[in-house]
């Protein structure tokens, strides 16, 4: 459904037009009155024309010499180049197949070798032009001079579409005539008032026929674009279960008592002050025994940590071991790791390390810690107690298949050396040799 | 017992006008206790009286607020849940105040005696897990667990599972000092929600930690626990043995044995809510009730195999119990192993045809196994009666928590849009997509099939400005003049350019009916949209570790030989990859929580970096199909530039399936055309060339497998029941819409002739033409490049001969208007 290239007063206009060719007015005189209307589209006209022009059999000769000039006048105001259709005119001037006299008439319209390019041809009439046309008097030019001529400054050709630009003409001939006769026999034309017979038709009929649906858009390749498939169906249809039931909850924390947690609290705080006495230790640790939650709201922060080892290892233990699925324990151990190396926190990470299983970098930087903190310290007589703490804990360790001699040989090794003089020390060297 | 009143409690507001006095505490704790057996036992209005005189006593307490927005949430029938979220989220909010500013008073306090501090923040290891140190709670008071358990449920109920995720999964993160009652409700919330969420390795995870948590996985023999049964799957004994047909019959017979009980165990389930102070969940419940959710994780990873036998268990604890779920669970395992007519069985057997909610799900389910029989019109009968019981069950007074949940019309309306897409209705198709999006907003699946609505919908003629069907594929020729004067003028002249002026360019114009028009604009807005959802999910995925391209294509391969039958062919089996992917093993949720097990942990691991392998590669197919789309649309839209980069994106993609490959081709081709670029255009055609002018199948019947409907008609309609299934003529109207191989061929062949033409190449243009007429004889394209070869090799007469013997052409005759009026 292509856009109709000539509206309805440019398809009468064309088709006045081409009835006054035969007429003896001079083509002067028909071009001027054709171009009176301004609102005339001169591509659409002449590009109905050119296409009219390319059907040979379409268009009577007088009517072919008025539709060419027709093609030059519309552009004559600018360079020849300038003209969309000079390719055309230059072409249909050397066709080989054409007529003689409209060869000449085109070579004319484009002044070729008439240096003074007199306008007198068009003072005639079309046929007058046909009529006197003296085929010697013309010599034909060779294509390639022509379009040296009228071509070669042609502008470069603005930005279009190949695919578009590449269209040819979409109207076929399709003679409707019995097998075997002549489609170019005259016979075939409706005479007026004659019965029609079979395989004749009227030229104007099929002339205004093809002016009124004329179309801009030519013929072109056509590409495939197939639609994409639609996307499998696969696991995508909802399938329904039974959803389990949950119900709102009733908070029982509403005014509950909370005093043994606050006893306990209590306890708490006083321990990281100082040892407990024995019966109040045994108290807390009962009352964490009872309820599995309270370790969490005993009031113990990781912070808080390291005086609780240091003032009551025992509590910290257990503590310890009921926060070993906390998501803070990451963050207890690390604190208990940095902590400053002492028997108690030996003796809670040595009680950790059989109750619960220990991630095993944190062990290792532990092991690193005691051996750095027994190389650091000046005073060499705590160096020695904190020396065959650190060896004891080791044994106790290894012995227990808590850490894999392997990861720390080298470093234990070497601080076994190091410390040869101490008795515990060389003990665990010979525990090391005898695992080799 | 009286310690508490001698040491004023370091926290400021809880029992500010209780502390100092012992009437005052028994009171309220007397009133406390008087109101929760009257919750108990469903006496809401009483309940809330008596929580009205608590509340005059300790103003504002929010526990108190809590239990009373509860209590009147039940007394007026379930009516308003938002507004029940709105006072438990001032509940929850004021709690958290008070527990900060309760740690303030405690950290300050401290700071002076607290020599060490320093030493946390000097930390030199740096080794171990840095954990998350907010505000850990000891201050019980002011715990917060069971408001934000509450809040979630009401967004689960509102099926916002996101919104419910979000606030579970920060109670969850600190759950261990929650009291054991609340942190299981909040486990099984969790876990229902991380299963409607799909997130399977966050279910094992949680599925792990409750099997230890609350001891079930110690109860039973170590077979019962996941990671276990994992291991066990890999003897071959144990698969062979549940292949046995026997089993098969002791199945069967369980089901008879449930039917029996199931009644009065589903409606004392319904009435009677679990709200005490004990462990509200029976040891064999929760067993069962854990074996459950294994089923649906092994369904939701496609772990058939395990599925099967963790299922059997789960009939086994499941005797004389409630057990539509695990009857609803088997029918859906034999549905994803294509054993419908088990499936319709089980489902049959389990049905409680009284009761809305089971009716719906059970329709539901039919549908969608009548879907994937290719009986879409009998799947369309289930799923409109699956709808009518939802809006039946909607009616029901008084209304019950449960009501909400159970109203599944959103998810059932998205099944009935497949239908209806693959019936070829896209408008209808398209209006339940809108309406489902309420729920599916976040699938980039569900952009997807709305933009094939669009595009069925413009293909169809059913669109404001596009053709109809058959004036697409058809020559328009006029016949103008006679006899020897006819002459034929060849209309559609040109390119399709036949929706850009006629078509709205707002793309969320609405229609009367409100919802947005279908065009090709709000296609290529909904693939956008469904690129853009994809992106963010790989980005958020990115970071799990991801086992070697070559080798997901190595199981590609073998997987397409082997198991042709099976819906799960993607499924790697258990056994053969174990050893490839050590690397998948590591904890993949990054969660803090150390790796508890050993190495059963890693059998779970394995098989959901398996599930999570079947994702990656499902999101890579929907983008492929996405892009292709694209392309598609933005030609269609005379975007040759987007189309040119959607293509080659298209192309760009890793392992991209042949048929997309194909389309990538086509679509960059002529991409390249538009754009003047015949040169390339030709080589991207030419990769199918082998030799000089032949072109080979650009891709197999293989390849068109995924798309062709899976038809084991081992269904005996009759057994059935519905009536509907019993007129169900040959249907599958439109089941593969795609070009057969040999037709892509002559697609790339009319499209080389298309190119050669234009670029003056008219010999080879013949030839290809040729060539392509031959395999797509139909086609009106390759008719006309025909046609235009043979002009300009100025054989007009076999021109026309061409166009007089093509199908497609439609003669009109010559409009004479003009003659008439001149």
């Amino acid at each position: 459904m292509g856009k109709k290239m000539l509206n309805f007063e440019e398809q009468c206009k064309i088709v006045n037009l081409l009835k006054s060719s035969s007429e003896q007015k001079s083509i002067e005189e028909t071009l001027t009155e054709f171009f009176t209307n301004p609102k005339l589209r001169h591509f659409n006209v002449c590009y109905s024309l050119s296409l009219l022009l390319q059907d040979k059999m379409m268009l009577s000769s007088t009517e072919r010499l008025v539709a060419f000039a027709i093609l030059h006048r519309s552009y004559s105001s600018q360079k020849s180049a300038a003209n969309p259709f000079i390719s055309f005119l230059v072409n249909a001037a050397c066709d080989e197949g054409a007529e003689n006299y409209e060869r000449a008439f085109i070579l004319h319209l484009l002044g070729f070798g008439n240096s003074n390019s007199s306008k007198e041809f068009l003072k005639q009439s079309a046929s007058e032009y046909i009529k006197k046309f003296d085929p010697s008097s013309q010599t034909f030019p060779q294509k390639e001079q022509l379009q040296k001529q009228y071509l070669e400054k042609a502008h470069p050709e603005p930005y279009a579409c190949l695919l578009k630009s590449t269209a040819v003409k979409n109207v076929l001939a399709d003679p409707d005539v019995p097998p075997g006769c002549d489609v170019n026999s005259a016979e075939f034309d409706l005479e007026p008032g004659a019965k029609s017979k079979l395989g004749s038709g009227d030229r104007d009929e099929a002339l205004s026929g093809l002016i009124a649906n004329l179309s801009l858009e030519g013929l072109i390749p056509h590409w495939i674009r197939p639609l994409p498939p639609r996307f499998p169906v696969d696991e995508e249809l909802v399938w329904l279960n039974p959803d389990n039931n949950h119900e709102l909850q009733w908070d029982q924390g509403m005014c509950a008592d909370t005093s043994r947690g606050a006893a306990v609290r209590d306890l708490i705080a006083k321990a990281l002050r100082g040892p407990l006495a024995p019966n109040q230790q045994e108290q807390v640790l009962v009352e964490l025994a009872n309820d599995p939650k309270l370790v969490y709201h005993c009031g113990l922060t990781p912070r808080k940590l390291p005086e609780l080892v240091e003032s009551n290892p025992l509590i910290a233990v257990d503590v310890l071991i009921k926060l070993i699925n906390s998501p803070e324990i990451a963050e207890y151990f690390t604190v208990l790791v940095n902590m400053d190396m002492s028997l108690h926190s030996m003796e809670v990470v040595n009680r950790l390390t059989t109750a619960v299983e220990l991630p095993k970098e944190f062990v290792r930087t532990y092991i690193t810690n005691c051996i750095s903190s027994c190389e650091n310290i000046k005073d060499k007589y705590m160096q020695n107690r904190l020396v065959r703490l650190v060896c004891v804990f080791l044994q106790s360790l290894i012995r227990n298949r808590i850490i894999d001699v392997k990861d720390l040989f080298i470093e234990v090794q070497a601080f076994c050396i190091e410390f040869s003089r101490i008795r515990e020390a060389a003990g665990l060297f010979r525990l090391l040799k005898t695992l080799e | 017992m009286d310690l508490r009143d001698s040491s004023p409690s370091s926290t400021p507001n809880r029992d500010g006008n209780a502390g100092d006095d012992d009437g005052v505490l028994s009171v309220t704790s007397a009133l406390a206790k008087d109101a929760a057996l009257y919750f108990q036992s469903r006496k809401f209005a009483e309940c809330v009286d008596v929580l009205n005189q608590l509340n005059s006593k300790k103003e504002n307490d929010p526990k108190v607020l809590h239990n009373i927005a509860i209590a009147e949430f039940f007394r007026d029938g379930c009516s308003d849940p938002k507004k029940l979220l709105e006072v438990l989220n001032n509940v929850k909010r004021s709690e958290e105040l008070a527990l900060a500013s309760g740690e303030q008073v405690e950290s300050g306090s401290n700071i002076g005696n607290n020599i060490t501090s320093g030493s946390k923040g000097s930390g030199t290891t740096t080794s171990l897990p840095a954990s998350n140190c907010a505000s850990i709670i000891y201050a019980d008071e002011f715990d917060s667990s069971v408001a934000s358990l509450n809040i979630a449920v009401i967004w689960f109920y509102l099926h916002e599972y996101a919104k419910a995720l979000s606030v579970l999964e920060h109670v969850y993160q600190n759950i261990e000092p929650i009291d054991e009652t609340t942190a299981l409700h909040i486990c099984l919330l969790l876990l229902d929600v991380l299963l409607a969420c799909r997130d399977a390795s966050k279910s094992a995870d949680v599925l792990n930690y409750m099997e230890k948590a609350f001891g079930v996985g110690n109860v039973s023999q170590g077979e019962n626990d996941l990671a276990a049964s994992v291991n066990a799957s890999e003897s071959p004994l144990s698969r062979t043995l549940s292949e046995d047909p026997l089993d098969e019959m002791f199945s069967t017979l369980d089901i008879g044995g449930q039917n029996l009980a199931r009644h009065t165990g589903l409606t004392s389930a319904n009435d009677l809510p679990r709200i005490t102070v004990d462990r509200s969940i029976s040891g064999v419940d929760l067993k069962l009730k854990l074996q459950l959710y294994k089923v649906r994780l092994l369904l939701l990873t496609r772990n058939v195999k395990l599925a099967k036998r963790e299922v059997k268990h789960a009939m086994n604890i499941a005797r004389g119990r409630d057990s539509s779920m695990a009857l609803f669970l088997k029918a859906q395992l034999e549905y994803a192993r294509g054993n419908h007519r088990k499936a319709i069985k089980l489902l049959m057997a389990s049905s409680n045809r009284t009761d809305a909610a089971m009716s719906s799900m059970f329709n539901n389910n039919l549908g969608c196994i009548y879907y994937q029989l290719g009986k879409y019109h009998t799947s369309a009968v289930f799923f409109s009666k699956a709808l009518s019981n939802c809006s039946s069950l909607q009616k029901e007074k008084p209304l019950k928590l449960l009501t909400f949940s159970q109203d599944k019309s959103l998810l059932i309306t998205y099944n009935c849009g497949l239908q209806y897409l693959a019936c070829g209705k896209p408008l209808l198709a398209a209006h339940c997509f809108q309406k489902a999006s309420l729920v599916f907003y976040k699938r980039p699946l569900m952009w997807l099939r709305l933009a094939e609505c669009c595009l069925m919908a413009v293909e169809k003629g059913l669109v404001k400005g596009s053709w109809a069907p058959s004036d697409r594929s058809e020559v328009r020729v006029s016949v103008i003049g006679k006899g020897r004067w006819r002459r034929l003028l060849i209309e559609n002249g040109t390119t399709r350019n036949r929706h850009v002026d006629s078509v709205e360019r707002d793309v969320w114009a609405l229609g009367d009916d409100g919802q947005p028009k279908l065009s090709l604009p709000l296609a290529r807005q909904c693939l956008y949209n469904a690129l853009h959802l994809l992106n963010c999910s790989e980005l958020s995925n990115s970071k799990s570790i991801l086992p070697s391209d070559s080798s997901l294509e190595e199981n590609e391969l073998s997987d397409g030989a082997s198991s042709k039958n099976s819906n799960y062919k993607n499924l790697p089996s258990n056994d053969s990859k174990a050893s490839t992917m050590p690397a998948a093993l590591i904890n993949l949720n990054g969660d803090l929580k150390e790796p508890k097990g050993g190495t059963n942990q890693e059998g779970i691991q394995t098989f959901i970096s398996y599930y999570e392998d079947i994702c990656r590669r499902e999101n890579q197919m929907i983008k492929q199909a996405l892009l292709a789309n694209l392309a598609y649309v933005e030609l269609e839209l005379e975007n040759p530039l987007k189309a040119l980069s959607a293509a080659r994106a298209l192309l760009e993609l890793p392992g991209c399936s042949r048929i997309y490959v194909f389309l990538g081709h086509v679509y960059l081709a002529e991409a390249l055309c538009l754009l003047n670029k015949p040169k390339e255009a030709a080589e991207h055609l030419s990769i199918y060339l082998s030799g000089e002018s032949n072109i080979e199948l650009p891709f197999g019947l293989e390849d068109c497998e995924q798309w062709q409907v899976k038809k084991h008609i081992d269904c005996e309609e009759a057994n059935v029941g519905a009536a509907a299934a019993k007129n169900s003529s040959p249907e599958g109207l439109e089941d593969f819409m795609f070009l057969k191989p040999d037709e892509a061929r002559g697609t790339l062949y009319a499209n080389l002739a298309a190119v050669s033409a234009i670029q003056g190449d008219l010999e080879r243009a013949h030839h290809f033409v040729t060539q392509a007429l031959s395999l797509v004889p139909d086609s009106s394209e390759a008719t006309m490049t025909a046609i235009y070869v043979d002009l300009m090799l100025g054989k007009s007469q076999e021109a026309v001969s061409k166009l007089k013997h093509c199908s497609h052409v439609r003669f009109l005759p010559s409009n004479q208007q003009f003659n008439k009026s001149s």
